[in-house]
Formats: structure tokens, C-alpha cells, sequence
């Protein structure tokens, strides 16, 4: 029988329509994060030659004043994108993933973006998560609208009850056969895309699968719960749409429209005020008054002293100190209210699986968010290391072809290994346990 | 055909409607999200609005509070340019959350426009944004195909159309007057957004250029009244062709998902995939290579800057820059600027291009797809498209270049010519009235010109389409079989 039921379905061209669409659509997304990581890896290739010939071009022109060619000189610090973002490319698109800084104030630096167009931006990528959360409930809707009401509206259901002996076993045999193919045709999507994204088989990776299996489980446990409400294919179509649109769209979309309002972020461009404020109105003020601040963050360099006849270059980094050390107030509310940003729609997204499958993916494939700040975060230490690295040298008036140019290669942001668990895909299991024993109480009445 | 008959069938429509009870459901639930979009779209304007507003006033008071320096300081001082929403973003977002808002304008550089929303996103903000538009755009086709699905299909079923055309009624009318009866109803859900809109022209506060966005408000409500009327002939259409309701209902269904979800989606990833952006790096080095070999200003060595020199002493007869009537070292940033701002343009316009490229694949989807259609003439009419940030963009470049030209100029005029080179101190400077005078940034919105030419395609389309769509009706009306 099993095979009968199985041939019975792949009949349908719905069926073979959509499976071919969605394997197609699958292959777009697997083909466009390839194309994502290689543009990206093109680009780090690109930095990396870059920054040895940007730094001899320069150390050439300036090398006898090592205040003046330390302005121009610009050092890479670089967010390597996993494999694994190549399936879920997330806001990794938005925020650039390449910081190119001189050691001149930071906050006027780190928040430059890439070059992006904001149409592609809107329209969001393409990815293997996108087919994943959007696509993959529709193709789940597609196989099990009309399961049970294809047998009423073309009168075999009373066949099948009076034959077998139990209908709900019945019913699970052909969703059986559906649950198969789609997970099969997931588990390919998921083979193809390790293999061609070369993603790694790390615990990453077994995450992302778990979780796509869960969310897989849960639609089809939802499919199961509208159509044993025994209404007309037509009636079981449009409802399951209905809760695709606001699952994935009216919900998320509403949320996103209560987080922008009630956490706007004015910080950012108080941000960019204050560090320019900070900085150029020092040009104005008592040399000495800045220097001593200045001291008071390194009071290491106070053997510097205070010279304030003319232009000099202690005088001067110290001025963009203070354009760091003025906004710090700015920044540091920035940073808060980020955090309440992602630490709220979290919160929100427990609750809706496919908020919380995005969320999780973007997460795991480090592109969240989250990640993006921290990057920030290191962004700021690497630009203090390069401070700290150089202004002895500077104001000791030393000479740019002292120093050993050699060792400023690009660097790259570690990411912090481990601590991915097994807790992440709770929301998801209650999620799936919770419609699995719903569409149970329902399925009794059948 | 007679009027009175189309008028007599589209009423008898509407009534069998009006006395189901998912009507009213339907209508509360999207009155709830109306409400609910209109005023988070509303209080996302007016926050928005005042936040920028208010940095854009403060980044200027510390402007103006600069004591008399030297010029080129306050080149380098700078300016920002806060980008403005615009009134009717309250109505469609467009691409608003993904552009920057605000970018810090100096001499030598042009910088990114940074802070978007979409930077601050925590990634919700890609299961797309709650707005009016949305609502029309997706929502709503889905509530008139579900209306309308069963409009023919089951009268065909049950057979009434059997006694519907017995008793004299034609095919031509019976069509007509359900399409007309759907679209009344469409007008129901239809008429709050417009009121909403129009209150918030006729009533919100400190909107730019009024106007304006009155032409703006009338051309996108026809360009929805057109959108509305395709979609309820296609429903009647698709209603009549189909060999039963169930199957109607399937076949609107999947035109939905494919025209609002996947086509579009698809056609902008291709776009994108197709023209390649490229790297941030390789556009700043290209500009940065081209603006060498044509000169650098800050190398003293130059030969073109030294060529230029040479001439400049054989104009005025005299043989040091010194002794030139102006100041010689603002004389050079200016000609140093403007090969530069040239130099960036000409990159900038080929990098706009390879956008336009991109977005192009799937703007021309617009001409079979409405809903890209409709999309693109919404973006365009409430200037949050592609165009408008385009257009804000060259606004700030403008503002920017301006800027520096004018310190340029106020340091050939009042820097004494011994002083070539160094701006610190407090003796070459100029006054600091001159502050003041150089005007603020004000982000004007694009004219409604170019705003239509972008819309042009779309608008095209659109009457095509309801054209198209009437005369399929005609068309049908000659083949449609009563069982």
C-alpha cells in the first residue's frame, strides 16, 4: 500500500511542480552563498595585498615625519565570514566585515559602511535560510492541504474508513510519505550546501541541521492540526497561507516595527557629533589643558611634556584622543542600547520558531548582530594596540623607516570558540512537542 | 449590455458578501493592522524627523560657535548631512531602514553615509516592514482572491449562473458587474488607508514641501485604484476559467506566492548575482589611483601641481607664490578639490550604474508582474525609492564640495600670502562671521519630476494591465460556459 500511496502522490503536478521549484530555488541559494563567501574571500585577498603597498607608498613619501605618514596609514582588521555564512548570510551583508583604520580617533571610522545597494538590501538574500524558513513551510502546506479532504471531495474517504482499520493510521501513512521526500530533499539541500560551501562538520553545523529538522517537524505537525478540522481543500489552502503570511511576515514585521520605535537610536549620531566636537574644537583651546588630559588617560607618555609652540605631533594625536575620549558618554549609551535591541527581540523571538530559526542560524554562522558589535568591540582594542604601539614612537620624532613595517600583515578577529549548546534549540523542540500534542487532540476526534 | 444590469449584479454580488460573517472578520482584522501600521509608520516619521532634526540643529550650533581660524580648520571641521524621511515614508518605508542617515562631510573626502536601521537590526527587520503599502501591496490581493475566487466558479457549481443568463442577463455583464462589486469591496479596505494618508498631509506637522506631497498622494492613490481594479479582474477572470471554486481558490493562491514572493525576490538576487558590486577597497583605490596621476595637492613635489604653479607665476608676472594677489595655498586646495570631487564622481556615477543594472532585472519584471508594478510606482511617489537616496546623496556631495570650495576661497581672500602652508594658530585667521554666513544642510526632497520619469515604467505597466485585463473579460465573455 505504502508504495501505491507513494506513487498516488508524485501523480500530482502540484506535487512535482513544487518539489522541482523548491530543489531549483535551493540550488539559487546554495550557487548565491557561494558567490557571497568567494566575493568575500576576493575582497580579503584584495586588503591583504593592498595594505603592503599602501604602507611602503606611503612610508616612502613621509618617512621623515612618522606623525605626518601615521595619518595617512590605514590597517586592516578583518571579520573572516565562516562557511557557515554562506547559508545564512544574515546582516552580514549590512555590516561591513573589513575595518580599515588609521590610528587617528576611532569613533569616526568604525561605524563606516561598505558599498552596498540598499535595493539588495531591502529585498534581503536569497540564502539557503531564506528557502529554508519561507520556502519550505509553503512546499509543507503544498503536500498536506488537501490530505484528507482530497479523499472527502473525491468520495474515497468512506472507502477508507470502511477498509482500514484505523483512519488515523491511515492519514499518517501519507503524511509519512510526504514527511520523507521533504526531508529528503532538505537533507540533500543540506549535503549540497556542506559540500559546496565547504562548511566544516562541527557542532555548528549539526545545530543548524537539528534545527532544521525541528522546524521542518513543526510545520508539518501545524499542516496536520488545520487539515484534521475535516474543512474543504480550498478552506484548509487559505488557512494554512493565513498563518504562513502572519507567521512569517505580519508577526516578525510587527515586532520590527514595535523594537524601532520604542528603542530608536539617536545615540549613533550623538555619537558622531561629540567625536568631531571632541576632536576639532581643541584646535581652539590651551594646548596644555589637552595635553594634561590627554596625560590623564596615558599618564605613561607624561615624559613627553608640554610642548605648545606651534604644530607639534603630540599635541596634535592628542587632540583626536579627545575626540574618542569625549564621545565615550555617546558610545557607551550606543552600545546599551544595542544590547537592549538584540537582548528584546531574543526575548521575542522564543516564541515564534521562525523568528527564533533566523535568529539561531545568524547566530551560528556569525552573522548576527551580535557578532557585529563585537567585532566593534575588537575593532576598538585592535585600534589601541596600534595607539599604543606608536605614539612613543611618534612623539620620541622617530623615523618611519624605523620601524619594522613587516609585522602590520592584516589581522583577523577571533572569534570566541565553544559555547554553542544544545540550549538554543529548546525553543524550537517546545515549539514542535506543543503543535505535535495539539494536532494529537485533534487527530482523536477524527 | 446594458449599465443598469452591470450596476444590478455587481449590488447582488457585494450583498451575498456583506451577509457572510468572514466579511466582517476579515475587515476588523485589517483594520487592526491598518491602525496598527499607521501609527508606528506615523511615530516612526515624526521620531525619526525630530531626532535628525535636532542633530542637525545641534551639529550646526557647534559650527557657528567656531572662533575666527584659519579656514581650511573648518574645512576639515565639516558638516553633516542628517538625511530627512520623507512625509508620505509614512505610508510605504521604500528602502528607508536600509540607507544611512547621516554622513559627515570634510574637505579631501567623501565619506560613507552611515547608520541605517538596518545596521541596527537585529535581523527582524528582514521578514519585511509593517506599513500601509505592505498591506495593500500583499495583504489585501490576498483577501480579494479569496473573496472573489468562488465569485463565478461557484454560481457555475451550484448552477444559479444556469437562471442568471436564462433570465437575460449576458456574460459581458455578469463579469463586469462582479469585478465592479469586488472592487467596491476592495474600496472598503482601501478608503481608511487613503483617509489616514490624507490626514496626516492635511494635519501633521513640519512636513517638507506640502505641496508636493499632495501630487504625490493623488498619483498613488490612482496608481492603487489601478492595482486593485487588475487584481479584481483577475480574480473574476481565474474564477471563470477554472473547473471548479476549489481549483480557482488553488490557481490565485499560487499566483500570490509567485508574484509577491518569489518572483521578486528571485529577480533582485539574480541582479545582484549577474552585476557583482565591487569591493569597497577596490572603489576607494581606483579613485585614489586616478586622483594621483592626474595630481596630488598634498605632494609638494608634484609635477602637475608644479606645471600648474608655473603658470599661474607667468600669469601674473610675478616669480614666487608669495607675491601672488592670493593666497597660493588655497589656490591649490581648490583646483586640488575640485580634480578630486571630479575624479569621485565619474567613479561614483559607473558604481550607481552597476546598481541600476541590478535593480533593473527586477523593475523590468514589473511589466508582467503588477505587484512589482505597483511597488516600484509606490516607491517612487512617496520618494523613498532607490532614486531619493540617490538624489539625497548628491545633495550632501554638493553641500560638501560647496563647503570646501567656499573655505578655499576665504583663504585665498584673507590668508596672507606668506602663509602657504599649515593652518594652527591664531594668526591667519578669519573671522568667524564667516561661519555664519556659509549656509546649513537641508535635504530638499526630489522634485516630483524625476520621481515620475521613475515611475513612468511602472505606471505603464499598470495601465496595460487593467487594459489587458478588461479586454481578457471581453474575451471570456464570448468563450465561458455556463457548466
Amino acid at each position: 500500500m505504502y508504495r501505491l500511496l507513494f506513487l498516488q502522490f508524485l501523480r500530482s503536478r502540484a506535487v512535482l511542480a513544487s518539489m522541482v521549484l523548491i530543489i531549483a530555488l535551493g540550488a539559487i541559494s546554495i550557487g548565491i552563498g557561494h558567490q557571497f563567501l568567494s566575493q568575500k574571500k576576493a575582497a580579503i585577498d584584495q586588503v591583504e595585498q593592498y595594505q603592503k603597498s599602501h604602507i611602503e607608498r606611503n612610508v616612502l613619501l613621509h618617512k621623515d615625519d612618522l606623525g605626518l605618514l601615521m595619518y595617512y596609514v590605514q590597517f586592516a582588521f578583518i571579520n573572516n565570514p565562516s562557511h557557515l555564512a554562506g547559508l545564512s548570510i544574515g546582516q552580514s551583508d549590512v555590516n561591513t566585515n573589513v575595518q580599515r583604520i588609521t590610528i587617528k580617533n576611532l569613533e569616526g571610522q568604525r561605524y563606516d559602511t561598505d558599498l552596498v545597494n540598499p535595493m539588495n538590501l531591502q529585498s534581503g538574500n536569497l540564502d539557503l535560510s531564506f528557502v529554508l524558513i519561507y520556502l519550505f513551510p509553503l512546499l509543507i502546506i503544498v503536500f498536506t492541504f488537501n490530505i484528507l479532504s482530497e479523499e472527502t471531495e473525491t468520495g474515497t474517504w468512506r472507502l477508507v474508513s470502511v477498509q482500514t482499520p484505523s483512519k488515523l493510521r491511515y492519514l499518517l501513512t501519507k503524511l509519512s510519505i510526504r514527511v520523507v521526500l521533504v526531508y529528503t530533499v532538505l537533507g540533500i539541500l543540506l549535503m549540497v550546501a556542506k559540500m559546496v560551501l565547504s562548511i566544516p562538520f562541527d557542532i555548528k553545523f549539526v545545530l543548524v541541521t537539528l534545527l532544521s529538522f525541528l522546524y521542518v517537524a513543526f510545520w508539518f505537525a501545524l499542516g496536520f492540526f488545520v487539515v484534521n478540522f475535516k474543512k474543504s481543500s480550498g478552506f484548509n489552502a487559505l488557512a494554512l497561507l493565513s498563518i504562513w503570511l502572519v507567521l512569517l511576515i505580519l508577526l516578525p514585521a510587527g515586532i520590527n516595527a514595535y523594537l524601532t520605535n520604542k528603542y530608536p537610536v539617536p545615540e549613533a549620531l550623538s555619537t558622531m557629533i561629540s567625536q568631531r566636537d571632541g576632536y576639532h574644537t581643541k584646535w581652539d583651546t590651551d594646548k596644555k589643558e589637552t595635553l594634561q588630559k590627554f596625560y590623564a588617560h596615558y599618564p605613561q607618555f607624561q615624559e613627553f611634556g608640554y610642548p605648545t609652540e606651534g604644530f607639534n605631533w603630540t599635541w596634535y594625536y592628542a587632540m583626536q584622543q579627545m575626540g574618542d575620549d569625549d564621545s565615550v558618554k555617546d558610545t557607551k549609551a550606543l552600545q546599551l542600547k544595542m544590547g537592549e535591541r538584540e537582548r528584546v527581540s531574543k526575548q521575542v523571538a522564543t516564541f515564534l520558531p521562525n523568528m527564533h530559526m533566523q535568529l539561531a542560524f545568524n547566530e551560528l554562522a556569525g552573522t548576527s548582530l551580535d557578532k557585529h558589535l563585537r567585532f566593534l568591540d575588537a575593532t576598538g582594542n585592535f585600534h589601541e594596540e596600534l595607539r599604543l604601539f606608536f605614539y612613543p614612537k611618534i612623539f620620541n620624532g622617530e623615523t618611519g623607516d624605523r620601524v619594522d613595517w613587516g609585522q602590520f600583515e592584516p589581522k583577523f578577529f577571533k572569534k570566541q570558540a565553544g559555547e554553542y549548546g544544545m540550549a538554543i534549540l529548546v525553543p524550537m523542540l517546545l515549539a514542535c512537542i506543543l503543535m505535535i500534542i495539539l494536532s494529537a487532540v485533534v487527530a482523536k476526534k477524527l | 449590455m446594458k449599465r443598469i444590469n452591470i450596476g444590478l449584479l455587481g449590488r447582488y454580488f457585494l450583498k451575498n458578501i456583506m451577509q457572510t460573517k468572514v466579511i466582517y472578520v476579515l475587515l476588523v482584522i485589517f483594520m487592526l493592522l491598518t491602525a496598527y501600521s499607521a501609527v508606528s509608520g506615523i511615530n516612526n516619521y515624526t521620531e525619526q524627523n525630530t531626532i535628525r532634526q535636532e542633530h542637525q540643529q545641534k551639529a550646526r550650533q557647534s559650527w557657528e560657535a567656531n572662533p575666527d581660524k584659519h579656514p581650511h580648520r573648518m574645512a576639515h571641521f565639516g558638516s553633516f548631512a542628517f538625511r530627512k524621511k520623507q512625509p508620505l515614508s509614512m505610508f510605504d518605508y521604500g528602502i528607508e531602514s536600509f540607507t544611512g542617515n547621516a554622513v559627515f562631510l570634510e574637505a579631501h573626502r567623501q565619506n560613507s553615509v552611515n547608520f541605517s536601521d538596518a545596521g541596527f537590526s537585529t535581523g527582524a527587520l528582514r521578514f519585511g516592514e509593517l506599513s500601509m503599502a505592505m498591506l495593500l501591496q500583499l495583504v489585501l490581493p490576498l483577501i480579494l482572491f479569496f473573496l472573489g475566487f468562488s465569485a463565478i466558479a461557484s454560481e457555475r457549481e451550484n448552477g444559479t449562473l444556469k437562471i442568471l443568463l436564462s433570465q437575460g442577463a449576458n456574460w459581458k455583464e455578469i463579469l463586469l458587474g462582479k469585478s465592479l462589486g469586488l472592487f467596491v469591496l476592495a474600496l472598503l479596505f482601501f478608503i481608511p488607508i487613503m483617509l489616514v494618508t490624507f490626514f496626516f498631509l492635511f494635519f501633521g506637522e513640519g512636513l517638507i514641501d506640502p505641496s508636493d506631497s499632495w501630487q504625490r498622494f493623488l498619483l498613488l492613490l490612482v496608481g492603487y485604484v489601478l492595482f486593485l481594479l487588475i487584481i479584481c479582474v483577475i480574480s473574476i477572470v481565474v474564477s471563470t476559467t477554472a473547473h471548479s471554486a476549489k481549483n480557482a481558490l488553488l490557481t490565485l493562491l499560487g499566483i500570490w506566492l509567485l508574484m509577491v514572493v518569489l518572483v521578486p525576490k528571485t529577480s533582485q538576487a539574480i541582479g545582484n548575482a549577474v552585476y557583482p558590486t565591487p569591493s569597497k577597497l577596490s572603489f576607494q583605490s581606483a579613485v585614489e589611483r586616478d586622483v594621483i596621476k592626474k595630481g596630488d595637492s598634498h605632494d609638494p613635489n608634484d609635477p602637475y601641481f608644479n606645471t600648474l604653479r608655473d603658470s599661474v607665476l607667468a600669469v601674473h608676472g610675478v616669480d614666487s607664490v608669495t607675491q601672488l594677489p592670493f593666497n597660493y595655498g588655497g589656490f591649490v586646495m581648490r583646483e586640488g578639490e575640485r580634480t578630486s570631487a571630479n575624479l569621485y564622481r565619474k567613479h561614483h556615477d559607473s558604481l550607481l550604474q552597476i546598481y541600476e543594472k541590478q535593480n533593473n532585472i527586477s523593475r523590468y519584471t514589473g511589466i508582467l508582474n503588477p505587484f512589482v508594478a505597483i511597488k516600484t510606482v509606490s516607491m517612487a511617489f512617496t520618494g523613498t525609492d532607490f532614486k531619493g537616496y540617490i538624489d539625497f546623496q548628491a545633495q550632501a556631495e554638493t553641500y560638501r564640495y560647496q563647503l570646501a570650495q567656499e573655505m578655499n576661497e576665504l583663504q585665498m581672500e584673507y590668508i596672507s600670502t606668506k602663509k602657504i602652508s599649515g593652518s594652527e594658530g591664531k594668526k591667519h585667521v578669519v573671522g568667524h562671521e564667516h561661519w555664519e554666513e556659509f549656509p546649513d544642510f537641508e535635504h530638499r526632497m526630489q522634485p516630483l519630476q524625476s520621481s515620475l520619469s521613475e515611475a513612468s515604467l511602472g505606471i505603464f505597466s499598470l495601465v496595460v494591465w487593467v487594459f489587458l485585463s478588461f479586454l481578457g473579460l471581453v474575451y471570456l465573455s464570448k468563450k465561458a460556459k455556463a457548466i
